[in-house]
């Protein structure tokens, strides 16, 4: 009860007016940041990173939670009517929502289901993330730089398993983020490090014109492969009227809703497996119970399973960023980012230091969460306007704003230069099929790991029994090695002959 | 067999799915050297030194990126359409330009350049896209933030004079 005394002391910090505008301007923004395909909630936050200066922080991050969160209603919208995922946890969206849509001819009702199932999703996971997220404070309490040097070391080699369908090159980009993060000055002493007397090295590379070119020029530059196609299903005219569902589709996705909710916020407070893990795992669970139609085809299960899930694990990944400062997935590391641009410094002390800020924010995940779906059913006929905004005409508008960003993040060009750099890296990789968020990830987590595995080194004078001596830390390095000797043992499994080649242990 | 989207059949000959290990091992290398010779691994006093996580992570990267570069024999090569660097073109050309003319002129120019010539759309449509850029641009960032940007080299010179 006591939590919730908080909660509503949080939406006493969000009804001003300042707040709630915040709020809706983040949904609107998210909303249409989302429905374009190839950009995301990562992009979006990124290159609406710089917008959010002119308020406090509060106001800031409550706005950023709010695009953030609308973010994983539009990103459905693409990738059911073009079958173009808006971000990628949509991408389990385009396998039931694009049939259901185009084969079974029902838009408006795979649209509705998905804004249903996000809801029913978003409610579950900020229900417990109210519940369990000053509960995890308390255990973050409990953690020291030791602790802590085994949680990080287990979020960044979790990245590696849990991104991309190739493990090896998820771990190259990691230790590649880690080493990029070591440019400037070093996180304990301070002297300079890899600068090469470059005053502009000397600070580091800037984090938000890294991410704006990693993730949002890389795709204007992949986009370009698209331009020419013309989406003919999006001009169909679709009304709110033709939208509605059944009672019978209602019963159908409520289930899996509820089911793919609780695991997507588990998997969410999880560091660094995201929405888009937490999206596939829900889609692959529903394999495993009954469905009225055959996933893939167009069911309404499978596209409820999915959309819950990712926003389940968006309100989930808000436990670990506020409670513990570890972000659950790259939009999480955006937001980290912004937070510590601001001085606020999430971890165990954030719930006691700042309660206005912290609870204020769950509050208007909750406002966010209600608002998203009462906008995004309102302004499915509007959408589809959006979507057919040709990609040619996306390509300039969208570098345009990515220089202009990264212009006004550093107030010098070394922020373009960086943007377009890390752009055309990104481009490369992606190319490539390397996945760019471990990258992103080990960025953000890799001064936080430096930082605390030194200090623990110090304290224990160079021993490295410091971290067999404290039970969290033993625990959390079991995990270590269980997730390092995971492809080992399944190799051998298949071997012997006990698991098939192509089956996943999970 | 069919191609798949942006990759073509199995390739044999050196490629950049090989060149990314390898320009990963150089990188780790030269992290590598320079976190030993330079900024040190590890003091008996002081525990490790700036350069003690650089060199961990330098050796490890060494070694996943030969494993990278065995698997890479195995990969589809992905093809690169000459238009998606015309992107990367303009971009560098924004930014060459933002020196000379400064940046809001140079993206003012690239977005007509690019709608009216590249993508040969109509005036009517080029001026819509451009109004509506220019309008977040100067809206959002130079009245609403206060954001200063560069006026270039000759601007510079005439308000200098």
């Amino acid at each position: 009860m006591e939590n919730f005394g908080h909660l509503l002391e949080g939406f006493s910090v969000l009804l001003t007016f300042q707040n709630l505008g915040a709020t809706l301007l983040g949904c609107v923004l998210g909303l249409i940041i989302g429905a374009m395909p190839g950009i995301g909630s990562l992009a979006g936050c990124a290159l609406l990173l710089p917008l959010t200066y002119a308020f406090n922080p509060t106001t800031a991050i409550i706005m950023l939670g709010g695009l953030y969160y609308s973010n994983m209603y539009g990103g459905a919208f693409s990738a059911i009517l073009l079958n173009i995922p808006g971000d990628s946890p949509a991408i389990m969206t385009t396998l039931d929502g694009y049939p259901m849509a185009t084969v079974k001819k029902r838009p408006g009702q795979a649209l509705l289901t998905s804004n249903i199932s996000s809801f029913i999703g978003g409610a579950i996971g900020m229900v417990i993330l109210t519940f369990m997220g000053p509960a995890l404070a308390d255990v973050g309490l409990k953690f020291g730089p030791v602790e802590m040097t085994a949680l990080l070391l287990v979020a960044l080699t979790s990245i590696g398993w849990l991104v991309g369908e190739n493990p090896t090159k998820a771990l190259l980009l990691t230790m590649f983020g880690i080493l990029v993060a070591s440019v400037g000055m070093d996180t304990l002493s301070g002297s300079p490090r890899y600068d090469f007397g470059n005053i502009y090295l000397l600070g580091g590379i800037p984090f938000t014109a890294f991410v704006i070119g990693l993730v949002g020029f890389s795709q204007v530059i992949l986009l370009m492969e698209e331009r020419k196609v013309i989406p003919q299903f999006v001009t169909d005219k679709l009304t709110l009227r033709g939208s509605m569902v059944t009672g019978h589709d209602v019963r159908r996705m409520l289930m899996p809703s509820i089911r793919a909710g609780f695991l997507g916020t588990f998997i969410g407070v999880l560091p660094g497996a995201g929405a888009t893990a937490a999206s596939i795992m829900a889609y692959s669970a529903q394999k495993s119970f009954k469905s009225e139609e055959k996933l893939g085809t167009g069911a309404i299960e499978g596209l409820a399973a999915c959309e819950s899930a990712n926003n389940g694990a968006a309100a989930g990944a808000f436990a670990p960023l506020l409670a513990l400062g570890i972000p659950g997935s790259g939009t999480g590391a955006v937001l980290l980012g912004g937070l510590m641009m601001w001085g606020l410094n999430p971890g165990p002390m954030l719930f006691k230091n700042s309660p206005d800020f912290a609870w204020g924010l769950i509050a208007s995940l909750f406002l966010a969460n209600f608002l998203a779906l009462v906008i995004s059913w309102g302004v499915i006929p509007f959408l589809i306007k959006i979507l057919s905004v040709p990609t040619k005409l996306l390509i300039p508008s969208i570098t345009v704003i990515c220089v202009v960003g990264s212009y006004s993040t550093e107030s010098s060009m070394y922020g373009v230069i960086v943007m377009f750099l890390s752009g055309v890296l990104g481009y490369v990789m992606q190319k490539s099929r390397y996945a760019t968020a471990p990258l992103l990830l080990a960025f953000v987590l890799a001064p936080m790991l430096e930082s605390n595995m030194r200090k623990s080194f110090i304290i224990s004078r160079g021993s490295i029994d410091i971290f067999f001596q404290k039970p969290i830390s033993v625990a959390l390095l079991s995990v270590l090695l269980a997730i390092l000797l995971f492809p080992v043992v399944r190799f051998l499994l298949v071997k012997a002959g006990l698991l098939k080649p192509g089956a996943k242990a999970a | 067999m069919s191609e798949t989207s942006g990759t073509k059949r199995a390739a044999r000959r050196f490629g950049v799915e090989q060149a990314i290990p390898l320009a990963a091992a150089t990188v780790a290398l030269f992290f590598l050297w320079l976190g030993l010779t330079k900024y040190g691994f590890w003091s008996d006093q002081r525990g490790p030194l700036p350069g003690f996580v650089p060199v961990v992570v330098s050796a490890g990267m060494l070694l996943v990126s030969a494993l990278a570069f065995l698997f890479s024999w195995k990969e589809k090569a992905p093809t690169w359409p000459r238009e998606s660097w015309a992107v990367v073109l303009s971009g560098a050309l924004i930014i060459a330009g933002t020196a000379v003319i400064g940046l809001l002129p140079s993206v003012a120019i690239y977005l007509v350049v690019w709608l009216r010539l590249y993508e040969k759309c109509s005036w009517k449509t080029t001026l819509i896209t451009f109004t509506v850029i220019m309008a977040i641009v100067i809206g959002c960032f130079v009245l609403w933030l206060g954001v200063r940007f560069p006026q270039g080299l000759i601007l510079d010179a005439i308000l200098r004079k």
